[in-house]
């Protein structure tokens, strides 16, 4: 009956036109900020004028070379690349360091049994679970209390505690699909743990360790709740720059640095699903 | 007694989920001569697999000893035993060629580059492998990906060789060939194997010695022929090859002939040096030792065929010959004759000489 329904010609057309739409509802928002930073009406940006470059000079050379009328509106560079850099700091180190953890976690869950692993499991991935506003409370809290001053560092720290929860689920589940007799193999075959570590066991998972990796660099790179609350003076990100320009107005600068943004996501996904499709 | 590799009363335990614990090896004490193939064979659950963990280094015992010529192997770790391992699945490196696998060993010893290549060349044409040192593991067959692994172990040329169930996973003619190729590989590079089975036939053809093991005990440790002609209890007369064992009560001696009466009243003659008047015996008797046609000096039983089941090259028949178990006949036919006469319910005669009896003590006669 059902079989039937679907097969017929005008049901599937229907079924067409429903991905079509599913499609333009995700993708069009997306669109839009991308056709809008082309866009060089300053004054409502969803009324087309001319095509123009002006917004993505602006962000590299200041409002003066573009010669952009609304200067007061506009950042210096300046203070762009400040942000950029603090944020690319901030993503590559607190990346860098929940890999280290998160994979030497998955490796010692996997290989050794013990009391209480059920309950050390479930701990390690609550970080994902609860909810950024109650972590970034509870990490300011706590760096206050501490007596740490919040900088790129807190920010970094408070990064790398939930990340790490992420990248030990992408290497656990690499690791699930490894024959843990080759780690006994190269034993027998007279390497030391180092030595099978190094050359069994990281090739094995390398996929997972560079997915857990690129996954954590993109939830670091645009994490703005947990940010705000752990961010000192001096350490604004990009993600939070971009709110604080927006408070201040919905600036066609705005597009192109959300444009900016997505492409760099986007690049540094394609090379994680491109790295992932040769290794396996 | 040759000393090259002891065992000596080896104990492992292993914790269960309830929280009991099993012996996996109970006291096994194990002496394995160099240049030997012996197999240790066992059911599943025997603990053969457990002694061949501690053996490599895998497993460390909680009492007992295992040493090698001589000195003990217990502080020294896996990886520095002069031992290697051929694995049940293999445990060939997946993102490494045939050519790497084979060299990984000498690679981590940091052997020199020439010597590493001509080592890795014997090894795989050893194996017969010669020109697939380029292929990857995933693009072999079962065979050769197992005579890789065996290539990756001996090209270190170790002490002892131990092989983990290396043919269960192959079917059943690639086995038989490999069986003959892993004997007499064994024979050309002349280094102990140790090879763990729970296949009776293949321990019976490949080895010098069998270790029978059940229930983490060494039950015989003996040769193939010995194994099978004269096993050493019940668990192991009726684990090797098909038996049918009578038990019963010797009740008259004269010279080597005994008599045993069974639980039902039968009477049997079978011979032995052992057991008096009025001890329990048990009396194995081997399918092929019992004929449906005999000679003058043969005693004979009457029985009814039960059941006859045709496996190609012979016949096995069931009978019931009214010793408490039915006994198993194999009965080589020939084309075109009549087998009518060997159906269930027909009335047959068996054959046997006490000679070819091997009587054994009965465990809860």
């Amino acid at each position: 009956m059902f079989e039937r329904i679907m097969s017929s010609k005008g049901w599937w057309r229907l079924f067409q036109a429903y991905g079509l739409v599913f499609l333009i509802f995700l993708y069009l928002p997306l669109a839009l900020i991308f056709v809008y930073s082309f866009n060089a009406n300053p004054i409502n940006m969803a009324v087309w004028t001319e095509f123009t470059f002006d917004w993505y000079k602006t962000i590299f050379f200041g409002a003066g070379t573009a010669g952009s009328f609304d200067a007061a509106f506009t950042e210096s560079p300046d203070r762009i690349f400040e942000v950029v850099r603090n944020s690319a700091i901030v993503a590559l180190s607190a990346s860098t360091i929940s890999t280290v953890i998160g994979t030497a976690t998955a490796i010692a869950i996997r290989r050794y049994d013990f009391v209480g692993k059920k309950v050390y499991q479930a701990l390690l991935v609550l970080p994902m679970i609860v909810p950024d506003i109650v972590l970034g409370i509870a990490l300011l809290i706590f760096f206050v209390g501490a007596g740490f001053e919040l900088s790129l560092l807190t920010v970094i720290i408070g990064h790398t505690t939930f990340l790490s929860s992420y990248v030990f689920v992408v290497v656990s589940a690499r690791l699930a699909g490894m024959d843990m007799s080759l780690e006994r193999a190269s034993a027998d075959l007279g390497a030391g743990p180092l030595t099978t570590f190094r050359r069994v066991t990281l090739p094995q998972i390398m996929p997972g360790v560079v997915g857990g990796f690129l996954l954590a660099f993109i939830i670091s790179l645009d994490d703005v709740v947990i940010t705000y609350f752990i961010a000192g003076v001096g350490s604004q990100t990009l993600p939070l720059f971009i709110l604080a320009m927006m408070r201040r107005g919905l600036r066609p600068q705005i597009n192109a640095l959300a444009i900016l943004l997505l492409s760099f996501t986007f690049t540094v996904a394609a090379i994680g699903l491109y790295l992932r499709s040769r290794k396996s | 007694m040759d000393g090259f590799l002891q065992i000596r009363s080896a104990t492992k335990m292993y914790r269960t989920p309830e929280g009991g614990s099993i012996r996996a090896l109970d006291d096994v004490t194990l002496h394995i001569r160099s240049n030997e193939l012996i197999s240790l064979l066992g059911p599943s659950g025997c603990g053969k697999t457990t002694l061949l963990k501690c053996i490599a280094g895998f497993e460390d015992l909680d009492h007992g000893d295992i040493t090698l010529t001589g000195q003990s192997l217990t502080r020294i770790p896996a990886h520095r035993r002069p031992f290697n391992t051929v694995f049940q699945n293999y445990a060939l490196f997946p993102h490494l060629t045939v050519e790497r696998n084979v060299a990984y060993g000498l690679d981590v010893a940091h052997v020199e580059r020439k010597e590493r290549t001509r080592r890795v060349g014997e090894a795989l044409e050893q194996v017969g492998l010669a020109g697939f040192g380029a292929r990857m593991p995933n693009q072999l067959s079962g065979g050769q990906q197992q005579r890789v692994a065996v290539a990756r172990s001996l090209v270190l040329k170790p002490k002892v060789l131990l092989l983990d169930e290396p043919l269960s996973a192959l079917d059943r003619k690639m086995r038989e060939s490999m069986q003959i190729e892993l004997k007499s590989l064994q024979h050309s590079v002349g280094i102990t194997f140790i090879f763990v089975t729970h296949d009776q036939e293949e321990a019976l053809s490949m080895s010098d010695r069998v270790a029978v093991l059940a229930s983490g005990k060494v039950q015989q440790l003996a040769s193939p022929k010995e194994i099978y002609d004269e096993p050493q209890n019940e668990f192991v007369a009726n684990f090797v090859g098909t038996s049918n064992i009578f038990k019963g009560k010797v009740i008259a001696k004269e010279g080597r002939t005994l008599t045993l009466k069974t639980a039902n009243g039968r009477e049997l003659a079978v011979a032995s040096d052992r057991f008096g008047v009025g001890d329990d015996a048990c009396a194995v008797l081997r399918p092929e030792h019992l004929k449906l046609s005999g000679e003058a000096r043969d005693r004979a039983i009457k029985g009814t065929v039960t059941q006859s089941v045709f496996v190609g090259s012979e016949m096995h028949l069931h009978v019931d010959v009214g010793l408490g178990r039915t006994a198993v006949v194999r009965h080589r036919h020939n084309k075109g004759s009549t087998e009518a006469a060997y159906g269930p319910g027909a009335d047959v005669t068996l054959y046997y000489t006490p000679e070819a009896a091997h009587v054994i003590e009965c465990k809860g006669a």
